[in-house]
């Protein structure tokens, strides 16, 4: 069965790439398992899965991965997440709080890592989010960073 | 080489409140691995229990990726780790993969190269490797098909390519914890 990674590449079940990806069975597995951790968890501490898939898909067309911005763009759209969302999800920085402060996090950390500071995280604070919120926000802003290259790597092993 | 580099140890803490371990609930136990005995948990699992089924699942898949036995070596995955870590500006990471690398190694050479901007001093393999890491991590992605060539010009089959791609693109998951999360101090102890 394909997984969000094989669909974002483009591997059929039938690719010689879909079976190498499988000699590294633990690979496939935890990718599979950490998506569902931070974009559908049992926990979401507050943080709902719509506003997730907006921050998933604002965060893939910060790498330029139309495939894997589209898969969360309709992902969200199922989710009838309403005009905010979807101006989250399309790179708006004009947003209501809390959604501002979790948008400009977004923006900084899979940009430009490097300059993130203390004051970032006590502009979360701030906003309002809770330790808790802050962990998982953190989590899923850097899983889709991690998913972009693994996908972007693959397919310069397609073909 | 002048300026020849020994890496020292840097600790790291938390922007933020760390998970109290005596106060931790069933699933923030179970994420951070904690037994009866257990001592010594670090700030950062205590960090990211606050998020316990992310922090769980991030560590398995962490695991398989950097210590999976058999295929790239991992030193080659260090280096994947240490490149990475440089691109995506993360200290402490940069700091930890260095001094793993020479471990694993058993030489300062290749830290010592990369330290100096010199990363033509690497072998023609590790040019291929730390070429890569670094264009991958590039937001967007900067890596192409002649990355690709390099790194199997160098000896490097599918299955280590593919084993690269992971250890580099999960430091661009971890690196994005760690610093934005935290900074480094100096090391306690020795």
């Amino acid at each position: 069965m394909t997984d969000a990674i094989d669909a974002a590449v483009g591997l059929a079940e039938d690719a010689p790439l879909f079976a190498h990806r499988r000699a590294r069975a633990a690979f496939v597995t935890g990718s599979e398992a950490c998506r569902h951790a931070v974009l559908a968890p049992e926990d979401d501490h507050g943080l709902a899965p719509a506003l997730r898939l907006a921050l998933a898909c604002r965060i893939a067309t910060l790498n330029a991965d139309t495939a894997l911005a589209t898969a969360y763009r309709t992902a969200l759209a199922e989710a009838d997440a309403g005009a905010d969302l979807a101006a989250l999800a399309d790179g708006a920085s004009a947003l209501p709080a809390p959604l501002r402060a979790i948008a400009r996090q977004a923006d900084l950390v899979t940009t430009r890592n490097q300059t993130a500071a203390r004051a970032d995280i006590a502009a979360l604070v701030k906003a309002g989010l809770s330790n808790p919120q802050i962990v998982a926000l953190s989590e899923l802003i850097a899983f889709v960073n991690y998913q972009c290259r693994v996908t972007a790597g693959l397919r310069l092993l397609k073909d | 080489m002048p300026g020849r580099i020994r890496v020292k140890l840097l600790d790291w803490a938390p922007y933020i409140e760390p998970v109290d371990i005596a106060r931790a609930n069933a699933r923030q136990r179970e994420a951070m691995q904690v037994t009866p005995s257990s001592l010594g948990i670090s700030l950062y699992v205590r960090t990211l229990a606050h998020d316990p089924e992310s922090c769980l699942a991030r560590t398995i898949l962490f695991n398989a990726i950097m210590y999976a036995p058999g295929g790239l070596p991992r030193a080659d995955r260090e280096l994947g780790a240490l490149g990475a870590s440089v691109v995506n500006g993360c200290p402490y990471c940069t700091m930890v993969h260095a001094r793993r690398l020479a471990d694993l190694t058993g030489s300062d050479d290749a830290v010592t190269a990369l330290w100096h901007d010199r990363p033509d001093r690497l072998s023609p393999r590790g040019q291929a490797i730390w070429s890569f890491a670094r264009a991958l991590s590039a937001t967007p992605s900067a890596a192409t098909p002649d990355h690709v060539r390099a790194l199997r010009d160098a000896g490097l089959s599918g299955a280590d390519i593919i084993d690269l791609i992971h250890a580099v693109a999960i430091f661009g998951w971890a690196n994005r914890l760690m610093h934005p999360l935290g900074h480094v101090v100096p090391a306690a102890r020795c």
